[in-house]
């Protein structure tokens, strides 16, 4: 019961969260005279107000694209799709990669790949993705062969391949350094030399007495994977021009009539349903990893 | 000192230097700017020659569409870029150090284990990029304040999102210092707190602030680079609207390194030295920073360290 509570006030926190969070803009203005910073809270809270009445009737979920007026709930259907796959499988492929990988580094003594993985791991997102799409274009210019499309130009023609391999790899980079770290310092524990005095193989000591004691990291740095999943999602979805939830957000979140306070809220609850729906995904698959490992 | 702690400190340092004295010695000044040519070829063919022209011996890195020089900009903007990542990083590591030292010692809880789950962690799942950005994005566009005036805005903003992360982090390490022997020994005999903290913890804590120090370097500059990224430079954005449907225009009023790389990013396939100088400039300043703090780390590492049984 104290439970329930817990999460329904949790949940009610977060929604007033995004609802407070989203006014900022509109709040936090230049004042047109000398530029200096000016809080117009009425406005916010004018906009808080036209948001809850638009709800019965609708206006709520229509927004600007330019001057043209849509309906946010015809084109989220597209846009969440693009987003919900790319995310599913930048999360399930990125953690397995990077679980396998990370538990490979923590044991490898190749120290060169290791400087590599952590060069990888130190360069922001949007570096990776300009570097992918340079690589292409460089291809390109000496061979003539165009191997992957370095963004979507129209929607008939969208890029695919570059978009998932970013997806996966930056997740996977981070995964990678996490378990690495944490496995790492697990064999240095006294219950590892002990099973090691046993005679039990290398391998069973990773997998079944280091790994179980990694997962619980793992399992409390969800939320941090999560958060650079998800900031990276806004980082290629911009890059590579796909027509997902981020871009149909924050392209319009400025329109020809000024910043778009309902379409800014919606995106930003489908964003929080989403991370709702991966975040329980991750939990089932590290679950299935337990299941395993733990005997 | 190890070789890549000395190799990231003359990196990091070397492009200091550059941004804060080359303009006496650069080819070019900001204010110069290439004109429109014509040349006149063996064949007698004039060719009109018009900016932007690729890095070559005059300039060599190149100018932008206007004329103006590329190494010249950087120059200006390197400035905005140092000053303002270090300082976030200063003001994030000093207020965020004090309050996570004084929340690990005064605070009663146990070291956290690793399986619990406070709702403060899902504070992790949001990326800063989107708090900064709803901040910034209705007074960064063609702003009336001055760039200082604006870098010092989002430095702000930026040193306030991460001070949290900073406290927990410090939090976590002054916890497991303060259950230890010494620690207890030396209030048994009746040291007061601002002791045990003056003398116990911050010596044992001082490297741990060092090469958190420089990872919060790193973190702001790629910070300001996604930023940038959606055009929010440090410094403001000013924006020049294109006739229909060409996009508009974005560009940075300080020139700032990040700034450069975002308002050049459809030049991914023409004019590429215009996005590909300023990236290498800037990947070459992050990575000079984590080499320190990889090299720092493999320094405190040797004194402490246990080692892998397999």
């Amino acid at each position: 019961m104290i439970k329930a509570a817990q999460y329904t006030s949790i949940f009610v926190g977060i929604l007033l969260f995004i609802l407070v969070f989203a006014m900022v803009p509109a709040v936090l203005q230049p004042s047109p005279m000398d530029g200096s910073l000016q809080f117009y809270w009425w406005e916010g809270l004018s906009r808080l107000g036209s948001y809850f009445d638009g709800l019965a009737n609708g206006q709520s979920f229509l927004y600007l694209a330019g001057k043209t007026e849509h309906s946010f709930m015809e084109q989220i259907g597209s846009s969440f799709a693009v987003t919900f796959s790319y995310v599913i499988i930048g999360a399930s492929i990125g953690m397995t990669i990077g679980m396998l990988l990370g538990v490979y580094f923590a044991v490898t003594r190749a120290r060169w790949l290791k400087s590599l993985l952590e060069l990888l791991g130190v360069l922001p997102d949007f570096v990776i993705v300009l570097l992918l799409q340079f690589l292409i274009v460089i291809i390109a210019d000496e061979t003539g062969l165009v191997v992957f499309q370095i963004a979507s130009f129209s929607t008939d023609d969208p890029a695919v391949a570059l978009p998932l391999i970013s997806s996966v790899i930056i997740p996977a980079i981070y995964m990678i350094r996490n378990v690495a770290l944490h496995m790492s310092q697990a064999l240095t524990e006294d219950y590892i030399s002990f099973a090691k005095a046993r005679g039990l193989g290398k391998r069973y000591i990773i997998f079944y007495h280091a790994l179980p004691n990694v997962l619980p990291f793992v399992k409390a740095d969800l939320h941090k994977f999560m958060g650079i999943l998800f900031g990276n999602l806004f980082i290629f979805e911009y890059l590579y021009h796909l027509n997902g939830v981020t871009l149909l957000v924050f392209s319009n979140a400025y329109a020809f009539e000024g910043y778009q306070y309902n379409l800014v809220v919606n995106g930003i609850f489908t964003l929080l349903l989403l991370y709702a729906i991966v975040f329980t995904l991750l939990r089932a698959l590290i679950f299935g990893w337990e299941k395993v490992f733990t005997r | 000192m190890n070789k890549i702690l000395t190799a990231g400190l003359i990196i990091t340092l070397l492009m200091m230097v550059a941004a804060f004295f080359g303009q006496f010695v650069a080819p070019h000044g900001l204010s110069e700017h290439v004109e429109v040519d014509y040349q006149i070829d063996e064949n007698g063919d004039s060719v009109l020659l018009a900016p932007p022209y690729p890095p070559s011996a005059s300039n060599p890195f190149g100018t932008d569409k206007y004329g103006y020089d590329l190494m010249a900009k950087l120059i200006a903007g390197g400035k905005y870029t140092i000053i303002a990542t270090i300082s976030v990083a200063v003001v994030r590591i000093v207020i965020g150090g004090a309050i996570g030292l004084l929340l690990g010692y005064l605070s009663k809880s146990k070291p956290s284990r690793a399986d619990r789950l406070p709702i403060w962690n899902a504070l992790n799942g949001i990326p800063t990029l989107i708090i900064v950005w709803m901040i910034m994005i209705g007074i960064s566009m063609n702003p009336e304040a001055s760039p200082f005036k604006l870098a010092l805005i989002l430095s702000v903003v930026a040193a306030l999102v991460g001070i949290p992360t900073v406290a927990s982090t410090v939090k976590e390490k002054t916890i497991v210092l303060r259950d230890k022997q010494f620690v207890l020994s030396s209030k048994s005999i009746g040291a007061s707190h601002w002791t045990i903290i003056r003398r116990h913890l911050i010596p044992h804590l001082q490297e741990s602030f060092l090469i958190l120090f420089v990872q919060e370097i790193v973190l702001i500059l790629g910070l300001f680079g996604q930023l940038a990224i959606f055009n929010i430079f440090v410094g403001g954005t000013l924006v020049y609207n294109n006739p229909w449907p060409e996009p508009p225009e974005y560009v940075s009023r300080t020139n700032e390194w990040s700034g450069l790389i975002g308002q050049a990013l459809s030049n991914l396939v023409n004019h590429q030295w215009l996005l590909f100088i300023p990236l290498l400039v800037y990947t070459v300043f992050i990575l000079g920073f984590h080499m320190i703090s990889l090299g720092l780390e493999s320094m405190f590492k040797r004194r402490f360290s246990k080692f892998s049984h397999i």
